[in-house]
């Protein structure tokens, strides 16, 4: 997510980024190749390189999709007794070219999917975010949920290092084995958990106190980037992949038979 | 801590009909696209899975989560609601670091259960959707398992409510029932979206079976059932210790918690 800053005239809006996103992500999975979704990650790479976004979004994909990757390996490229191909044999062990072309197709399309979304989420502002969601009229507390939880995450993880210390100052020794182990962890959760429950219960009554359970309609000061290029994009963005997929599927895919 | 709004109630009869409708949806969709997916199951993953069953997979969850969101969350009072984002970070901050070691468990749920035990089930079902949902915004990969995660805090809720959570040994015991619940409803997700499981430390349990000539979702289904009742009983058992170990002047400002008289030695009121 970008830092908090007023929102920039001409840009895009997240409901833009959010269609593009998704037309991308549904339209690989659809075709469901290997050889496209290797060349949509591609291209999907240069332009996030090109973009600056690339430095981000790569490693942080990469993070995700490397045990992806291991364990879809480690299941299909070994053992994938429908594979009739057979590269090489070793025990119950049976590499088959069948199995290696479904690792490969599930891997990189679940990575097309991975770059698309992390791509939307760096490229979002949270106060943007909940300003689309109070103009939609959509429940107020789901903006409220989800941009307290980016915004608590770091000072959650920085008052648990300091009750770490706090308890390390008071002679907290992690003991020898499992015992000792779990004592150390108590003694830094439930302090950890009780401050958390007992922050959050202030937070909720200067909430109430500014109208917070009101039910009447809400404003937002901030205005969300827009323009009327972007609404016609969305709209014809959503028309085509709706198209897409009715030709894709065509009329018998729900048949047994028919399944692509 | 306050639990009512301190504004007039509005005239919501017709809103409540609504909420409760979305909810009805919500639940039907995920129902729906569980039957659906468990009944038209592709036997044969020699051609590729079925990218219609894939789709339809993520767009069923991902519709149910959010209808029951919606229906949800405008009936949550102010001090349940503070509570989620809290359980939001207890959930992505120990799942990251569980699934970035070797052992085959997950531990994302502890704040969902927490929830669901201090707050009841309506509230634990939408902890775990929207935990799926922000999650997903670091992680695109959780994102079909939000309808999961919803149904363990559902079930969490009402293993609290019957009193589940009074005697210390019944909590495993609701958490290993739970897990065979949520291992049952994650594996044709895992298999159908992802053809396999997201850790390498599962994805060695799946391949084992594999060896053994299982099929996928057979195999996916077992590793499921091995880790996902250890996993939900380990969680219920912390979340009990948790609870327990809170005073009892922070548990008992839960309306739900005094009701149902869900921890032991709690006053009705």
């Amino acid at each position: 997510m970008l830092p908090d800053s007023p929102a920039a005239p001409g840009g895009l809006n997240p409901l833009t980024l959010l269609s593009a996103a998704v037309v991308i992500a549904v339209t690989t999975t659809a075709i469901n190749s290997w050889a496209v979704s290797a060349a949509v990650l591609l291209l999907l790479a240069a332009l996030l390189s090109l973009n600056g976004l690339g430095r981000k979004v790569l490693p942080a994909a990469a993070v995700i999709m490397v045990p992806f990757w291991l364990s879809l390996l480690l299941t299909h490229g070994l053992f994938f007794h429908e594979g009739r191909t057979i590269l090489w044999t070793a025990g119950p062990v049976r590499v088959t070219a069948e199995g290696l072309e479904f690792a490969a197709g599930m891997g990189l399309r679940t990575a097309v999917f991975v770059v698309v979304f992390l791509a939307f989420s760096f490229s979002v502002r949270p106060a943007d975010l909940m300003a689309l969601l109070s103009k939609y009229r959509l429940p107020p507390q789901l903006g409220f949920v989800l941009c307290s939880t980016l915004t608590i995450a770091p000072a959650v993880s920085g008052r648990a290092r300091r009750i770490a210390q706090a308890q390390q100052s008071r002679g907290l020794v992690t003991g020898p084995g499992a015992g000792g182990r779990l004592r150390a962890v108590r003694q830094q959760a439930v302090p950890l958990v009780m401050a958390l429950l007992h922050e959050a219960g202030s937070r909720a009554d200067s909430l109430e106190a500014r109208g917070f359970g009101g039910r009447g309609p809400r404003t937002s000061y901030r205005e969300v980037p827009d323009s009327p290029a972007q609404r016609i994009f969305r709209w014809l963005a959503v028309a085509a992949l709706a198209v897409f997929l009715a030709l894709w599927f065509g009329p018998g895919w729900f048949t047994p038979g028919g399944v692509r | 801590m306050s639990s009512s709004s301190l504004t007039l109630p509005a005239s919501g009869q017709a809103a409540g009909r609504n909420r409760r409708l979305l909810e009805i949806l919500g639940g039907a969709s995920i129902a729906a696209t569980y039957v659906y997916l468990v009944l038209a199951q592709p036997t044969d993953i020699t051609n590729g899975l079925s990218s219609g069953s894939t789709l339809l997979a993520l767009s069923g969850f991902l519709l149910g989560a959010v209808l029951l969101i919606a229906g949800v969350l405008p009936t949550i009072p102010t001090s349940t609601l503070v509570l989620i984002p809290v359980a939001l970070v207890l959930n992505i901050v120990l799942g990251q670091f569980i699934g970035s070691t070797l052992v085959p468990f997950y531990l994302d749920s502890i704040g969902t259960v927490l929830i669901a035990v201090l707050a009841g089930p309506a509230a634990g079902a939408a902890t775990g959707a929207l935990s799926g949902i922000v999650w997903s915004l670091f992680n695109p990969t959780v994102l079909p398992f939000a309808a999961g995660a919803a149904l363990i805090g559902f079930l969490a809720g009402l293993a609290a409510r019957y009193g589940l959570f009074r005697r210390f040994y019944l909590a495993p015991v609701a958490g290993f029932v739970t897990g065979i619940f949520a291992g049952v409803f994650s594996a044709p997700i895992a298999s159908f979206v992802y053809g396999g499981t997201s850790g390498i430390a599962t994805g060695a349990v799946v391949s084992a079976f594999r060896a053994m000539g299982d099929s996928l979702l057979s195999a996916i289904t077992k590793q499921a059932l091995l880790s996902d009742p250890m996993d939900k009983a380990i969680v219920f058992s912390v979340v009990a210790l948790l609870v327990y170990a809170l005073p009892r002047r922070t548990t008992l400002q839960f309306p739900f918690i005094r009701r149902h008289r869900v921890l032991a030695g709690a006053k009705t009121s």
